[in-house]
Protein backbone atom coordinates (compact mmCIF):
# COMPACT_ATOMS: atom_id res chain seq x y z
CA UNK A 1 0.00 0.00 0.00
CA UNK A 2 1.38 3.84 -0.83
CA UNK A 3 1.89 6.02 1.10
CA UNK A 4 -0.98 8.15 0.85
CA UNK A 5 0.77 11.31 0.68
CA UNK A 6 3.15 10.48 -1.44
CA UNK A 7 -0.23 9.49 -3.76
CA UNK A 8 -1.54 12.61 -3.64
CA UNK A 9 1.24 14.52 -4.78
CA UNK A 10 1.74 12.08 -7.80
CA UNK A 11 -1.51 12.69 -8.51
CA UNK A 12 -1.29 16.45 -8.48
CA UNK A 13 1.51 16.37 -11.49
CA UNK A 14 -0.49 16.38 -14.69
CA UNK A 15 1.35 13.13 -16.66
CA UNK A 16 0.23 11.02 -13.64
CA UNK A 17 -3.43 11.98 -14.09
CA UNK A 18 -3.07 9.86 -17.11
CA UNK A 19 -2.10 6.28 -15.70
CA UNK A 20 -4.56 3.86 -14.28
CA UNK A 21 -4.66 3.39 -10.55
CA UNK A 22 -2.75 0.45 -10.49
CA UNK A 23 0.39 2.15 -11.98
CA UNK A 24 -0.45 5.22 -10.16
CA UNK A 25 -0.04 2.86 -7.23
CA UNK A 26 3.16 1.16 -8.23
CA UNK A 27 4.72 4.12 -8.99
CA UNK A 28 4.01 5.72 -5.45
CA UNK A 29 5.07 2.91 -3.89
CA UNK A 30 8.83 3.29 -4.92
CA UNK A 31 8.43 7.38 -4.18
CA UNK A 32 9.81 9.22 -1.35
CA UNK A 33 9.00 12.91 -0.51
CA UNK A 34 12.00 15.23 -0.17
CA UNK A 35 12.47 19.11 1.77
CA UNK A 36 15.08 20.29 0.29
CA UNK A 37 16.53 23.86 1.47
CA UNK A 38 17.83 26.69 -0.63
CA UNK A 39 21.71 25.88 -1.74
CA UNK A 40 21.12 22.43 -0.77
CA UNK A 41 22.76 19.86 -2.96
CA UNK A 42 21.07 16.75 -3.75
CA UNK A 43 23.55 14.87 -5.93
CA UNK A 44 27.19 15.89 -7.63
CA UNK A 45 28.46 14.80 -10.91
CA UNK A 46 29.84 11.47 -10.74
CA UNK A 47 27.63 10.07 -7.83
CA UNK A 48 25.78 6.84 -7.89
CA UNK A 49 22.61 7.35 -10.22
CA UNK A 50 19.86 6.53 -7.55
CA UNK A 51 16.52 7.83 -8.10
CA UNK A 52 14.74 10.17 -10.66
CA UNK A 53 13.64 13.22 -9.22
CA UNK A 54 10.49 15.51 -9.63
CA UNK A 55 10.25 19.07 -8.65
CA UNK A 56 6.54 19.21 -6.70
CA UNK A 57 7.72 22.73 -5.82
CA UNK A 58 10.68 25.21 -6.00
CA UNK A 59 13.46 25.03 -8.48
CA UNK A 60 16.65 22.93 -8.79
CA UNK A 61 19.90 23.65 -11.22
CA UNK A 62 22.08 21.50 -13.21
CA UNK A 63 25.05 22.06 -13.04
CA UNK A 64 28.56 21.15 -14.45
CA UNK A 65 31.93 21.67 -13.26
CA UNK A 66 34.13 23.28 -15.67
CA UNK A 67 37.96 23.79 -15.26
CA UNK A 68 38.76 26.94 -14.64
CA UNK A 69 35.05 28.20 -15.13
CA UNK A 70 33.78 26.55 -11.76
CA UNK A 71 29.91 25.38 -11.59
CA UNK A 72 28.21 26.02 -14.57
CA UNK A 73 24.51 25.97 -14.07
CA UNK A 74 22.93 24.90 -17.51
CA UNK A 75 19.56 24.21 -16.48
CA UNK A 76 16.98 24.80 -13.98
CA UNK A 77 14.33 22.80 -13.07
CA UNK A 78 10.47 24.05 -12.41
CA UNK A 79 8.00 22.39 -10.76
CA UNK A 80 6.20 19.30 -12.32
CA UNK A 81 10.25 18.72 -14.23
CA UNK A 82 11.88 15.55 -13.86
CA UNK A 83 15.62 15.31 -13.67
CA UNK A 84 18.01 12.51 -13.19
CA UNK A 85 16.12 11.11 -15.77
CA UNK A 86 19.17 9.15 -16.73
CA UNK A 87 19.66 6.49 -14.18
CA UNK A 88 16.91 4.77 -15.88
CA UNK A 89 18.38 4.06 -18.61
CA UNK A 90 22.07 3.60 -17.09
CA UNK A 91 24.44 4.24 -20.05
CA UNK A 92 26.97 6.23 -17.94
CA UNK A 93 26.69 4.45 -14.18
CA UNK A 94 27.12 8.06 -12.49
CA UNK A 95 26.05 11.35 -12.50
CA UNK A 96 26.92 13.61 -15.56
CA UNK A 97 25.56 17.05 -14.07
CA UNK A 98 24.97 18.11 -10.02
CA UNK A 99 21.69 19.08 -9.01
CA UNK A 100 21.05 21.85 -6.35
CA UNK A 101 18.18 23.65 -4.85
CA UNK A 102 18.19 27.21 -5.63
CA UNK A 103 15.09 28.19 -3.99
CA UNK A 104 13.56 26.38 -0.97
CA UNK A 105 12.37 23.06 -2.79
CA UNK A 106 10.16 19.85 -2.58
CA UNK A 107 11.10 16.89 -4.50
CA UNK A 108 9.56 13.09 -5.50
CA UNK A 109 12.66 10.61 -5.46
CA UNK A 110 12.00 7.67 -7.33
CA UNK A 111 14.33 4.76 -6.51
CA UNK A 112 15.49 4.28 -10.13
CA UNK A 113 16.70 0.47 -9.82
CA UNK A 114 13.08 -0.24 -8.97
CA UNK A 115 11.23 1.93 -11.55
CA UNK A 116 13.63 -0.42 -14.05
CA UNK A 117 12.15 -3.34 -12.65
CA UNK A 118 8.53 -2.50 -12.54
CA UNK A 119 9.09 -1.03 -16.19
CA UNK A 120 10.82 -4.58 -16.84
CA UNK A 121 7.50 -6.67 -15.44
CA UNK A 122 4.75 -4.46 -16.41
CA UNK A 123 5.38 -3.46 -19.98
CA UNK A 124 2.39 -1.54 -20.60
CA UNK A 125 3.49 0.51 -17.31
CA UNK A 126 6.77 0.30 -18.89
CA UNK A 127 6.26 1.75 -22.17
CA UNK A 128 4.27 5.13 -20.58
CA UNK A 129 7.01 5.87 -18.66
CA UNK A 130 9.61 5.51 -20.88
CA UNK A 131 7.40 7.80 -23.89
CA UNK A 132 7.00 9.99 -20.87
CA UNK A 133 11.27 10.02 -20.57
CA UNK A 134 11.27 10.61 -24.26
CA UNK A 135 9.49 13.47 -24.05
CA UNK A 136 11.62 14.94 -21.13
CA UNK A 137 14.70 13.69 -22.96
CA UNK A 138 13.44 15.29 -26.24
CA UNK A 139 12.55 19.28 -24.22
CA UNK A 140 15.94 18.99 -23.00
CA UNK A 141 17.53 18.35 -26.17
CA UNK A 142 15.35 21.09 -27.90
CA UNK A 143 16.87 23.40 -24.77
CA UNK A 144 19.99 22.50 -25.52
CA UNK A 145 19.69 23.12 -29.15
CA UNK A 146 18.72 26.64 -28.22
CA UNK A 147 21.48 27.48 -26.01
CA UNK A 148 24.08 25.63 -28.38
CA UNK A 149 23.31 28.16 -31.26
CA UNK A 150 23.24 31.11 -28.69
CA UNK A 151 20.67 32.82 -30.16
CA UNK A 152 20.67 36.06 -28.41
CA UNK A 153 24.45 36.66 -29.32
CA UNK A 154 25.99 39.78 -30.90
CA UNK A 155 25.82 38.99 -34.85
CA UNK A 156 29.44 40.00 -35.35
CA UNK A 157 30.40 38.18 -32.46
CA UNK A 158 28.68 34.96 -33.84
CA UNK A 159 30.62 35.91 -37.19
CA UNK A 160 34.00 36.64 -35.67
CA UNK B 1 -11.86 39.77 -49.34
CA UNK B 2 -11.34 40.91 -45.86
CA UNK B 3 -7.45 40.78 -45.48
CA UNK B 4 -5.92 38.72 -42.87
CA UNK B 5 -3.14 41.14 -42.28
CA UNK B 6 -3.28 43.92 -39.52
CA UNK B 7 -3.71 47.37 -40.74
CA UNK B 8 -1.24 49.74 -41.36
CA UNK B 9 -1.27 53.20 -39.68
CA UNK B 10 -0.61 56.01 -42.86
CA UNK B 11 2.81 55.89 -43.16
CA UNK B 12 5.22 59.45 -42.24
CA UNK B 13 1.70 59.95 -39.74
CA UNK B 14 4.50 62.79 -38.27
CA UNK B 15 4.73 64.38 -42.03
CA UNK B 16 1.49 63.14 -44.14
CA UNK B 17 2.48 62.68 -47.69
CA UNK B 18 6.31 62.52 -47.82
CA UNK B 19 7.57 59.31 -47.33
CA UNK B 20 11.32 60.38 -48.34
CA UNK B 21 12.03 63.39 -46.55
CA UNK B 22 13.06 62.82 -42.77
CA UNK B 23 11.49 65.11 -39.77
CA UNK B 24 14.34 66.04 -37.88
CA UNK B 25 14.77 64.79 -33.93
CA UNK B 26 17.42 65.81 -31.05
CA UNK B 27 18.66 63.51 -29.00
CA UNK B 28 17.26 64.11 -25.41
CA UNK B 29 18.65 61.51 -23.25
CA UNK B 30 20.34 58.21 -23.73
CA UNK B 31 19.98 55.47 -21.49
CA UNK B 32 22.41 52.73 -21.64
CA UNK B 33 20.71 49.52 -21.19
CA UNK B 34 23.22 46.40 -21.70
CA UNK B 35 26.54 45.87 -23.24
CA UNK B 36 26.32 47.72 -26.99
CA UNK B 37 22.74 47.94 -26.47
CA UNK B 38 21.32 51.79 -25.22
CA UNK B 39 17.89 54.33 -25.69
CA UNK B 40 17.74 56.87 -27.56
CA UNK B 41 15.10 59.47 -26.38
CA UNK B 42 14.08 61.91 -29.41
CA UNK B 43 12.04 65.32 -29.62
CA UNK B 44 10.55 66.39 -32.94
CA UNK B 45 12.18 69.79 -33.37
CA UNK B 46 9.33 71.05 -35.97
CA UNK B 47 6.49 71.88 -32.59
CA UNK B 48 4.01 70.68 -35.34
CA UNK B 49 5.53 67.70 -36.30
CA UNK B 50 5.57 66.85 -32.31
CA UNK B 51 2.34 67.31 -32.10
CA UNK B 52 1.32 65.22 -35.13
CA UNK B 53 3.27 62.60 -35.13
CA UNK B 54 2.08 59.51 -33.60
CA UNK B 55 2.59 55.68 -33.13
CA UNK B 56 1.24 52.01 -32.19
CA UNK B 57 3.06 49.38 -30.33
CA UNK B 58 5.12 47.51 -32.65
CA UNK B 59 5.70 49.82 -35.65
CA UNK B 60 9.05 51.46 -36.64
CA UNK B 61 10.59 54.18 -37.74
CA UNK B 62 13.63 54.80 -40.12
CA UNK B 63 16.32 56.39 -38.74
CA UNK B 64 18.59 58.35 -40.84
CA UNK B 65 22.25 59.72 -40.10
CA UNK B 66 23.87 61.62 -43.11
CA UNK B 67 26.43 60.20 -44.58
CA UNK B 68 25.89 56.94 -42.98
CA UNK B 69 22.09 55.82 -43.97
CA UNK B 70 19.13 54.66 -42.66
CA UNK B 71 17.89 52.06 -39.82
CA UNK B 72 14.71 50.15 -39.21
CA UNK B 73 14.08 50.45 -35.33
CA UNK B 74 10.76 50.00 -33.52
CA UNK B 75 9.97 52.15 -31.15
CA UNK B 76 10.41 51.20 -27.68
CA UNK B 77 8.64 54.22 -25.37
CA UNK B 78 4.92 54.77 -24.19
CA UNK B 79 2.83 56.03 -27.39
CA UNK B 80 1.13 58.10 -24.58
CA UNK B 81 4.43 59.95 -23.58
CA UNK B 82 3.14 63.06 -21.91
CA UNK B 83 6.80 64.58 -23.22
CA UNK B 84 6.00 63.44 -26.46
CA UNK B 85 9.17 62.09 -26.64
CA UNK B 86 10.47 59.10 -28.78
CA UNK B 87 12.64 56.19 -27.89
CA UNK B 88 13.97 53.68 -30.22
CA UNK B 89 16.35 50.94 -28.04
CA UNK B 90 19.14 50.01 -30.33
CA UNK B 91 21.78 47.62 -30.54
CA UNK B 92 25.40 49.09 -32.23
CA UNK B 93 25.77 46.55 -34.38
CA UNK B 94 25.75 47.67 -38.23
CA UNK B 95 27.43 50.99 -39.74
CA UNK B 96 24.44 53.20 -39.45
CA UNK B 97 23.50 51.89 -35.65
CA UNK B 98 27.08 51.86 -34.30
CA UNK B 99 27.25 55.46 -35.08
CA UNK B 100 24.39 56.42 -33.91
CA UNK B 101 26.02 54.86 -30.66
CA UNK B 102 28.75 57.51 -30.75
CA UNK B 103 25.80 60.19 -30.96
CA UNK B 104 25.69 62.86 -27.84
CA UNK B 105 22.60 64.18 -26.29
CA UNK B 106 22.06 67.63 -28.28
CA UNK B 107 22.62 65.81 -31.57
CA UNK B 108 20.40 65.76 -34.05
CA UNK B 109 18.87 62.36 -36.09
CA UNK B 110 16.53 62.15 -39.20
CA UNK B 111 13.50 60.21 -38.52
CA UNK B 112 10.77 58.65 -41.39
CA UNK B 113 7.82 57.11 -40.22
CA UNK B 114 6.07 55.67 -37.94
CA UNK B 115 5.51 52.40 -40.72
CA UNK B 116 4.19 49.07 -40.29
CA UNK B 117 1.66 47.47 -38.31
CA UNK B 118 1.05 47.42 -34.86
CA UNK B 119 0.63 44.49 -32.67
CA UNK B 120 -3.59 44.53 -32.61
CA UNK B 121 -4.21 45.88 -29.15
CA UNK B 122 -7.73 46.25 -29.79
CA UNK B 123 -8.41 42.93 -31.51
CA UNK B 124 -6.72 41.03 -28.55
CA UNK B 125 -8.56 43.13 -25.91
CA UNK B 126 -10.59 40.33 -23.25
CA UNK B 127 -7.97 37.80 -23.69
CA UNK B 128 -4.92 35.86 -21.65
CA UNK B 129 -2.09 36.91 -23.24
CA UNK B 130 1.07 35.65 -23.72
CA UNK B 131 4.22 38.10 -24.42
CA UNK B 132 7.22 36.33 -25.50
CA UNK B 133 10.33 37.77 -26.47
CA UNK B 134 14.05 37.32 -26.28
CA UNK B 135 16.90 39.88 -26.40
CA UNK B 136 16.26 42.86 -28.39
CA UNK B 137 12.80 41.80 -28.61
CA UNK B 138 11.81 43.58 -25.66
CA UNK B 139 11.88 46.74 -27.02
CA UNK B 140 9.23 46.16 -29.32
CA UNK B 141 6.75 44.49 -27.06
CA UNK B 142 7.49 47.46 -24.64
CA UNK B 143 4.94 49.42 -25.71
CA UNK B 144 2.17 47.14 -25.83
CA UNK B 145 3.52 46.77 -22.07
CA UNK B 146 2.43 50.27 -21.44
CA UNK B 147 -0.57 50.23 -23.54
CA UNK B 148 -1.46 47.11 -21.63
CA UNK B 149 -0.75 48.95 -18.38
CA UNK B 150 -2.99 51.66 -19.17
CA UNK B 151 -5.56 49.63 -20.08
CA UNK B 152 -5.33 46.66 -17.42
CA UNK B 153 -9.02 46.21 -16.72
CA UNK B 154 -9.34 45.69 -20.78
CA UNK B 155 -6.74 42.02 -20.78
CA UNK B 156 -6.94 38.72 -19.29
CA UNK B 157 -4.02 36.99 -17.60
CA UNK B 158 -1.07 38.63 -18.61
CA UNK B 159 2.65 36.96 -18.96
CA UNK B 160 5.20 37.82 -20.25
CA UNK B 161 8.59 35.59 -20.99
CA UNK B 162 11.70 36.95 -21.39
CA UNK B 163 14.77 35.23 -22.29
CA UNK B 164 18.54 36.81 -22.24
CA UNK B 165 21.79 35.06 -22.72
CA UNK B 166 23.03 35.93 -19.68
CA UNK B 167 21.83 37.40 -16.26
CA UNK B 168 23.20 41.04 -17.32
CA UNK B 169 21.95 41.17 -20.58
CA UNK B 170 18.30 41.59 -19.19
CA UNK B 171 16.97 44.83 -20.41
CA UNK B 172 14.96 47.39 -18.54
CA UNK B 173 15.71 45.45 -15.08
CA UNK B 174 14.25 49.21 -13.24
CA UNK B 175 10.56 48.60 -14.67
CA UNK B 176 10.36 44.86 -14.34
CA UNK B 177 8.49 45.10 -10.81
CA UNK B 178 6.43 48.43 -12.01
CA UNK B 179 5.39 45.95 -14.89
CA UNK B 180 4.14 43.11 -11.82
CA UNK B 181 2.42 45.34 -9.72
CA UNK B 182 0.47 45.80 -12.66
CA UNK B 183 -0.52 42.22 -12.70
CA UNK B 184 1.80 41.52 -15.59
CA UNK B 185 3.18 37.77 -14.71
CA UNK B 186 6.92 37.70 -15.54
CA UNK B 187 8.61 34.85 -16.05
CA UNK B 188 12.65 35.64 -16.99
CA UNK B 189 15.46 32.84 -18.33
CA UNK B 190 19.04 32.82 -19.24
CA UNK B 191 20.51 30.75 -21.30
CA UNK B 192 23.37 31.20 -18.97
CA UNK B 193 23.66 31.71 -15.03
CA UNK B 194 25.98 31.39 -12.72
CA UNK B 195 25.38 30.59 -8.86
CA UNK B 196 24.61 33.88 -7.91
CA UNK B 197 21.50 33.81 -9.98
CA UNK B 198 18.27 32.45 -8.75
CA UNK B 199 16.10 32.10 -11.41
CA UNK B 200 15.61 30.28 -14.39
CA UNK B 201 18.08 28.74 -16.95
CA UNK B 202 16.49 27.69 -20.07
CA UNK B 203 14.79 29.01 -23.14
CA UNK B 204 11.74 30.99 -23.81
CA UNK B 205 9.45 28.48 -25.46
CA UNK B 206 10.17 26.05 -22.10
CA UNK B 207 7.62 27.91 -20.33
CA UNK B 208 5.08 26.40 -22.09
CA UNK B 209 5.77 22.82 -20.67
CA UNK B 210 5.51 24.36 -17.10
CA UNK B 211 2.65 26.34 -17.78
CA UNK B 212 -1.04 26.03 -18.17
CA UNK B 213 -3.16 28.08 -20.81
CA UNK B 214 -6.44 28.30 -21.74
CA UNK B 215 -5.76 27.85 -25.87
CA UNK B 216 -9.62 28.95 -26.69
CA UNK B 217 -9.07 32.43 -24.79
CA UNK B 218 -5.20 33.01 -25.34
CA UNK B 219 -3.09 35.16 -27.58
CA UNK B 220 0.76 35.09 -28.29
CA UNK B 221 3.06 38.11 -29.24
CA UNK B 222 6.32 37.40 -29.80
CA UNK B 223 9.55 39.16 -30.94
CA UNK B 224 13.38 38.18 -30.59
CA UNK B 225 15.67 35.98 -32.38
CA UNK B 226 13.60 34.25 -35.88
CA UNK B 227 15.06 30.52 -34.33
CA UNK B 228 13.23 31.61 -30.62
CA UNK B 229 9.98 33.10 -32.26
CA UNK B 230 9.59 29.33 -34.66
CA UNK B 231 10.18 27.47 -31.01
CA UNK B 232 7.29 29.66 -29.60
CA UNK B 233 5.24 29.26 -32.45
CA UNK B 234 5.80 25.29 -32.54
CA UNK B 235 4.86 25.42 -28.54
CA UNK B 236 1.58 27.71 -29.33
CA UNK B 237 0.07 25.79 -31.61
CA UNK B 238 1.05 22.57 -29.57
CA UNK B 239 -1.50 24.02 -27.20
CA UNK B 240 -3.96 24.49 -29.73
CA UNK B 241 -3.67 28.15 -29.86
CA UNK B 242 -5.01 29.29 -33.20
CA UNK B 243 -2.59 30.42 -35.98
CA UNK B 244 -4.37 33.19 -36.37
CA UNK B 245 -3.88 34.17 -32.74
CA UNK B 246 0.09 34.16 -32.96
CA UNK B 247 1.67 37.27 -33.84
CA UNK B 248 4.97 37.96 -34.62
CA UNK B 249 6.87 40.69 -35.40
CA UNK B 250 9.73 40.14 -37.93
CA UNK B 251 13.22 41.86 -38.72
CA UNK B 252 14.61 41.98 -41.88
CA UNK B 253 17.14 44.51 -43.88
CA UNK B 254 14.38 47.32 -44.54
CA UNK B 255 15.35 50.10 -47.07
CA UNK B 256 12.58 52.10 -47.71
CA UNK B 257 10.22 51.56 -45.42
CA UNK B 258 7.33 51.76 -48.32
CA UNK B 259 7.10 48.15 -49.95
CA UNK B 260 8.61 49.73 -52.86
CA UNK B 261 13.07 48.35 -52.99
CA UNK B 262 11.69 44.73 -52.10
CA UNK B 263 14.95 44.54 -49.66
CA UNK B 264 12.38 43.09 -46.88
CA UNK B 265 10.06 40.86 -48.73
CA UNK B 266 8.97 37.18 -47.11
CA UNK B 267 6.67 35.72 -50.29
CA UNK B 268 4.78 37.93 -51.41
CA UNK B 269 4.57 40.25 -48.33
CA UNK B 270 6.70 43.59 -47.71
CA UNK B 271 7.62 43.65 -43.67
CA UNK B 272 8.07 47.02 -44.32
CA UNK B 273 4.57 47.72 -45.39
CA UNK B 274 2.58 44.82 -44.59
CA UNK B 275 4.68 44.25 -41.27
CA UNK B 276 6.33 44.30 -39.05
CA UNK B 277 3.63 42.72 -37.09
CA UNK B 278 1.94 39.15 -38.64
CA UNK B 279 -0.79 36.80 -37.49
CA UNK B 280 1.26 33.62 -37.86
CA UNK B 281 -1.47 32.33 -40.15
CA UNK B 282 -0.54 34.79 -43.25
CA UNK B 283 2.91 33.28 -42.72
CA UNK B 284 2.46 29.71 -41.94
CA UNK B 285 3.34 28.76 -45.45
CA UNK B 286 6.87 30.13 -45.03
CA UNK B 287 8.03 29.23 -42.62
CA UNK B 288 9.07 26.03 -43.20
CA UNK B 289 11.08 27.26 -45.89
CA UNK B 290 14.94 26.84 -45.24
CA UNK B 291 16.32 30.90 -45.67
CA UNK B 292 12.70 31.86 -45.62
Amino acid sequence: MANPEVLAELKKIPWFGTLSPEHLEKLAGITTLRPVKAGETLFKEGDRQDYVYIVLEGRVALEIFVPHRGKVRIYTCEQHDVFGWSSVTPLVRQRTAGATAVLNSRVACMDAEKLRQICDEDRDLGYLVMRRLANVVASRLMVTRLQLIDMFANPEEKNA
Amino acid sequence: MTSLLPQSAPPTAGHPGKLIQPDWAEIVRITPETEGISTFWLRFIDPQVRERYHFQPGQFNMLYLPGYGESAISMSSDPEDEERLVAHTIRFVGTVTKNIGRLKVGDVIGVRGPFGTSWPMKQIEGRDLVLACGGIGLPPLRPAIYHIIRNREKYGKVTLLYGARTPKDLMYPDEHEEWQRHDIHMEISVDRGDENWDGRVGVVPMWFYNFRIDPRNTAVLTCGPEIMIRFVIYEGLARRIPAERIFVSLERNMKCGQGSCGHCQIGPYFICKDGPVFPFSVLQRYVNVEEY
